[in-house]
């Protein structure tokens, strides 16, 4: 067999395969999870509070001025939306290992939770699923610094949207 | 890939094990990724998309950036180690 298999890799074309993409960083953080979960967060909000032109005097300008507000803030929830699922992404292909889901069953669960949000908060305007989403990453957040042995601290976000990040003492 | 394959390691990969199957999880896989080869096990199976890691938990750290791959991504299965 191994005859074969010898003579076949001289005469069947050849390729070179990677076992590596890129230079292993080793560098996980939910921080920017947590930072693009307020971002949708804000966007929500100014999509909530923004003015639409009333009156009959109104100009046709006013109302493409509405618009372009309206279509710059949707980019930005939908962009954002997108970052979490990202960063949640790399975190649980890359960063979270067998024995990180063994030790926090519910591990899975949260990133599954909250991957739906970030979706569903980019299909709707919808305040209460987006404060689910944040509540969802802070968990995994802390479940990150327990697999480094650090201890989790809510602390003030100190963003426009208010509530608490996770970091670690 | 190590211990399973190591570096320079000539292995043989045929697509005909998934004429009739799809990857399964545990297989060893070559793919494509910008016109680059990578080869992998295939880890997890979500929505006919497939998420791949290297065995060598160490290094396994970088696979962050090719993420989920498409079946026709996948070029064949790792049959033969010489």
């Amino acid at each position: 067999m191994k005859r074969m298999f010898d003579f076949l890799s001289k005469i069947l074309p050849t390729n070179i395969a990677f076992a590596h993409c890129d230079i292993p960083c080793g560098v996980y953080d939910p921080h920017n999870a947590q930072m693009a979960a307020h971002t949708v967060l804000r966007m929500t909000q100014l999509l909530i509070d923004v003015k639409v032109p009333e009156g009959d005097k109104v100009e046709n300008i006013e109302y493409t001025k509405h618009h372009n507000e309206v279509a710059r803030m949707v980019r930005v929830k939908e962009k954002h939306g997108e970052l979490v699922e990202e960063e949640l992404g790399t975190l649980e292909n890359d960063y979270f290992k067998e024995e990180h889901y063994k030790k926090f069953p519910n591990l899975k669960k949260l990133i599954e939770k909250a991957v739906k949000l970030s979706i569903k908060t980019r299909q709707t305007i919808d305040m209460d699923g987006t404060q689910k989403m944040i509540d969802a990453i802070m968990e995994i957040a802390e479940i990150f610094y327990k697999t480094k042995d650090l201890v989790p601290v809510r602390i003030s976000s100190g963003y426009p949207t208010g509530g608490e990040i996770v970091s670690h003492k | 890939m190590e211990p399973s394959l190591l570096n320079t390691q000539i292995v043989f990969a045929s697509s005909a094990p998934f004429i009739f199957s799809k990857p399964k999880v545990g297989d060893i896989v070559v793919f494509k990724v910008d016109d680059r080869i990578y080869i992998k096990r295939v880890k997890e199976i979500k929505n006919q998309r497939f998420s791949l890691n290297g065995d060598n938990k160490k290094d396994s750290l970088d696979s962050k950036e090719i993420g989920w791959i498409n079946k026709e991504d996948i070029i064949g299965k790792v049959i033969y180690k010489i």
